[in-house]
């Protein structure tokens, strides 16, 4: 993000009324949160409901790749069997990557609507605060410069950009997208890591090494994106990488369990 | 969607999309800037450096926004040197505020031609996108419609405006105070920072896809055509009080006036009643648009259409139609399509005008006279007009027609109040209350009775305590947003339910043989008084039923419910005074 859009941001937090880092704990609830930001019925930004049924504060996280898992163990089937992301410490995500939850972010991402998220940016960023250790800085999984110069922002730098609101950390450029990418979405997992090998390298001189960064995306799936920024941040020295997402997927035995 | 500045030496300065691409006079740019920008942006700096230019070398600007040499007034033949335009959008830029970039004039070696293959698209492409206001997003879909590649869509449309049949518009536009989005003319939008300064996404027509400042609308200049060979065939004859009105319609279509209001008594058939006008105007060459708030309410009116006029082509476009961008002379949509046209209509017709989403909408209001062409004409059909319109009728600025009596030349049924306590509390419902109970009963027995409620919570409950209070009977129930809807409206036209509750989705458009109407709650504050008058108008309308009751269950005689009867009164005396009535 460079400094122009950042401060873009900043003044955008500000001037919404959202809460800087020191004030965290004092906030008046703004005029645009007073409604739940998922459904729209009950009280925002985010309703007990809707956060029950997709944040689901009575699972777990799978520590190696963030999906939701029963609270009762640590790691999911996949990452159990030694086929999840290698290169991070820990991955924590929010919310169930499905329903009100997806749509919120296709919303975000798809329609034209970043600043949705500083309905939930308050509550995300105490909760990444609960869930992960403490960091040098945020970095934010980078978009190819065509890609932003077509949307006009990159999600995960506009969250990471909340957190550094929200928390003091301070923001890193540590990322550059170098190849662009066809989209994951059609593709199987193998298929993931290979399209995105060489795809992102660190950026030079941003004074990773020896520190622990925050590594921030809207979704994770199979990890392969994270996977290959954190490579590409390892390589440059980085010491702690620690994901974090807003949405991820569940464990497919508690599918259709969790109502 | 990136504009670039190009150059060549006929037409100056100009603002494209795909600078390659070669223009139907043979003539090409000679080079381009890059990096592109938003079109709102460019326009912006065009225009500074119009201005910059030498004042003695006259610069126009055009219709599509170039910026043209006409040489220094006097004399003519001069060469303007290669490097004055683009020296004045350089200089344009640097002093437009906007975020430094590496600008750079890249020259066109080779141009390109449209590819034959997409050549033969040209025509189909011209006759979907006539009278028409497409976004982006609405491009790439009309291109997968035509099997088109996203590109080549853009370029059919940038063809299009290099010929003068459309122009590229941006989607929103800064206004003294804020932004105005071009489709729907809304100022509520949500700004945000982006790589140019601040973006602006428009709130208020999403329903149609996002649209943010970033982004250019095409906007058609031309009228849709009435080229088929079509017969206007009615169906069943019109009665006397029908033909009066069609004949008021003929004539208002005839003449000067602008605008008009057909105020029809439920269930009088107006809609067959503007069906000679509309054949007038479709032989005139009037490209007609029937226009409707619901989906059912379209759906509804198409298959009369179709019936009555064979050989034309009546698309029907609405958010679930999957075909989204058809060609056709008389167009029926729901009336956020409308938003998709741009002055294309001599002839709007708008059925039932003051049901929602028009009350209280003036996103919509505005997005019908941007889709009427100058000096076209809007027909307003309600059975209960707003007060704004009846207004504009007293003072003669609408024309007021009246169709009060139905066809079967039958009065309309007459509520009656029944005074009904609700039994309320956090416990629910447990049991219909006997008088509620007695009143079903003796309407069960002459005809399926439309119980309206006025939540969508209530619907489940009360299907759940009439079944046990009545075994005997089929009820069921519906509501906007249920999955079967279609289904049990299917069952219900059938004659298959004694009782069907529904809330308000049902109050309109819907004819049921022999219904009876009961209206629970009715002084509750969404039933207003044009929403009553609706569900009384589900009884009695077809000639084997002519009567039907009404019945308005509440706990005291509201406002609404006083007037809503005596409405309804007004009509039928209109109606007797007017021999209408047997």
């Amino acid at each position: 993000m460079n400094s122009l859009l950042r401060s873009g941001w900043e003044r955008l937090w500000r001037d919404r009324g959202l809460p800087e880092a020191k004030a965290l704990a004092r906030s008046l609830i703004y005029q645009d949160d007073r409604v739940c930001v998922l459904c729209g019925a009950a009280a925002g930004p985010l309703c007990v409901d809707c956060r029950k049924a997709y944040l689901h504060p009575e699972l777990g996280r799978c520590s190696n790749c963030g999906k939701l898992i029963a609270s009762s163990v640590s790691l999911c089937t996949d990452c159990q069997l030694g086929k999840g992301p290698r290169h991070l410490d820990r991955v924590a995500a929010w919310g169930h990557y499905a329903g009100l939850w997806k749509d919120f972010i296709w919303q975000v991402k798809f329609q034209g609507r970043p600043r949705l998220l500083a309905s939930v940016g308050k509550d995300f960023a105490l909760w990444a605060l609960d869930r992960l250790p403490p960091a040098d800085g945020v970095i934010p999984v980078p978009i190819h410069p065509e890609r932003l110069a077509e949307r006009g922002f990159n999600q995960a730098e506009v969250l990471a950009s909340l957190l550094h609101w929200q928390l003091g950390l301070p923001l890193v450029e540590g990322l550059v997208r170098v190849r662009a990418t066809p989209p994951q979405v059609k593709l199987n997992r193998q298929e993931r890591l290979h399209n995105l090998r060489g795809a992102f390298q660190a950026a030079r001189g941003s004074g990773l090494a020896g520190r622990s960064f925050w590594l921030v995306d809207d979704v994770i799936t199979t990890g392969a994106t994270l996977e290959a920024c954190a490579e590409a941040l390892r390589s440059a020295g980085a010491a702690e990488i620690y994901g974090l997402c807003l949405a991820a997927g569940m464990e497919k035995m508690l599918v259709g369990l969790e109502n | 969607m990136k504009f670039f500045f190009t150059y060549d030496p006929d037409y100056a300065l100009r603002l494209s999309p795909c600078p390659e691409l070669d223009r139907p006079d043979g003539t090409r740019a000679l080079a381009f800037l890059t990096p592109g920008l938003p079109l709102g942006l460019a326009r912006v700096v065009l225009e500074n450096a119009r201005r910059q230019v030498r004042p003695n070398w006259l610069a126009r600007c055009g219709l599509d926004g170039a910026v043209r040499r006409l040489g220094p007034a006097g004399r003519s033949g001069m060469e303007w040197s290669q490097r004055e335009p683009r020296a004045a959008v350089l200089r344009a830029l640097a002093a437009s505020g906007l975020p430094a970039r590496e600008w750079a004039w890249q020259e066109i070696r080779e141009s390109r031609d449209l590819a034959p293959e997409l050549l033969v698209k040209e025509e189909v492409f011209s006759t979907r996108v006539r009278g028409r206001q497409l976004s982006e997003g609405d491009l790439t879909r009309l291109g997968r419609e035509l099997g088109l590649l996203e590109e080549d869509v853009l370029r059919l449309a940038e063809l299009a405006v290099q010929s003068g049949a459309g122009e590229w518009v941006p989607a929103l536009v800064r206004e003294t105070a804020g932004w105005r989005c071009q489709r729907c003319g809304s100022k509520q939008v949500e700004e945000w920072p982006d790589d140019w300064g601040t973006a602006a996404t428009c709130l208020s027509c999403t329903c149609l896809g996002s649209l943010t400042s970033r982004q250019a609308l095409y906007r058609d200049r031309r009228r849709i055509l009435v080229s088929s060979a079509f017969r206007f065939q009615p169906v069943g004859e019109l009665n006397s009080a029908q033909a009066a009105a069609a004949e008021q319609l003929l004539d208002f279509m005839r003449g000067k006036e602008s605008e008009a209001l057909l105020w029809a008594a439920c269930g009088a058939g107006k809609t067959e009643v503007c069906f000679p006008a509309i054949a007038w105007a479709l032989s005139q060459g009037r490209a007609v648009l029937f226009a409707a708030p619901r989906q059912d309410v379209v759906h509804d009116v198409a298959p009369r259409l179709a019936a009555a006029f064979p050989g034309l082509s009546a698309p029907v476009l609405t958010g679930a139609s999957s075909r989204r961008f058809a060609a056709g002379e008389l167009v029926l949509a729901t009336t956020h399509q409308v938003l998709r046209f741009h002055q294309a209509f001599e002839v709007i017709i708008l059925d039932e005008m003051d049901a929602f989403p028009y009350a209280g909408g003036p996103m919509l209001a505005w997005g019908l006279q941007r889709a009427l062409a100058p000096g076209g004409k809007i027909l307003y059909l309600s059975a209960t007009p707003a007060p704004e319109i009846l207004q504009r009728a007293r003072r003669g600025a609408c024309r007021l027609i009246r169709l009060p009596a139905r066809y079967h030349r039958r009065p309309l049924p007459v509520p009656r109040w029944v005074k009904l306590t609700m039994p309320w509390g956090a416990a629910g419902l447990s049991q219909c209350p006997p008088a509620l109970a007695a009143e079903l009963e003796k309407l069960v027995a002459h005809g399926p009775v439309l119980l309206f409620v006025p939540e969508i919570p209530w619907v489940e409950r009360w299907v759940a305590v009439l079944r046990q209070t009545f075994p005997a009977w089929r009820i069921d129930g519906s509501w906007s947003a249920d999955g079967d809807r279609q289904a049990k409206t299917a069952r219900l036209r059938r004659g298959e339910y004694e009782i069907f509750i529904t809330t308000s989705i049902l109050e309109r458009g819907v004819t049921i043989r022999g219904a009876q109407v009961l209206v629970l709650a009715a002084d509750h504050a969404v039933f207003g008084l044009r929403g009553l008058v609706q569900m009384a108008g589900r009884a009695g309308r077809t000639a084997d039923f002519p009567g039907g009751e009404v019945v308005f269950a509440a706990d005291r005689r509201s406002r609404a419910v006083v007037e809503a009867i005596r409405w309804i009164e007004e009509q039928n005396r209109l109606a007797a005074a007017e021999g209408l009535l047997d």
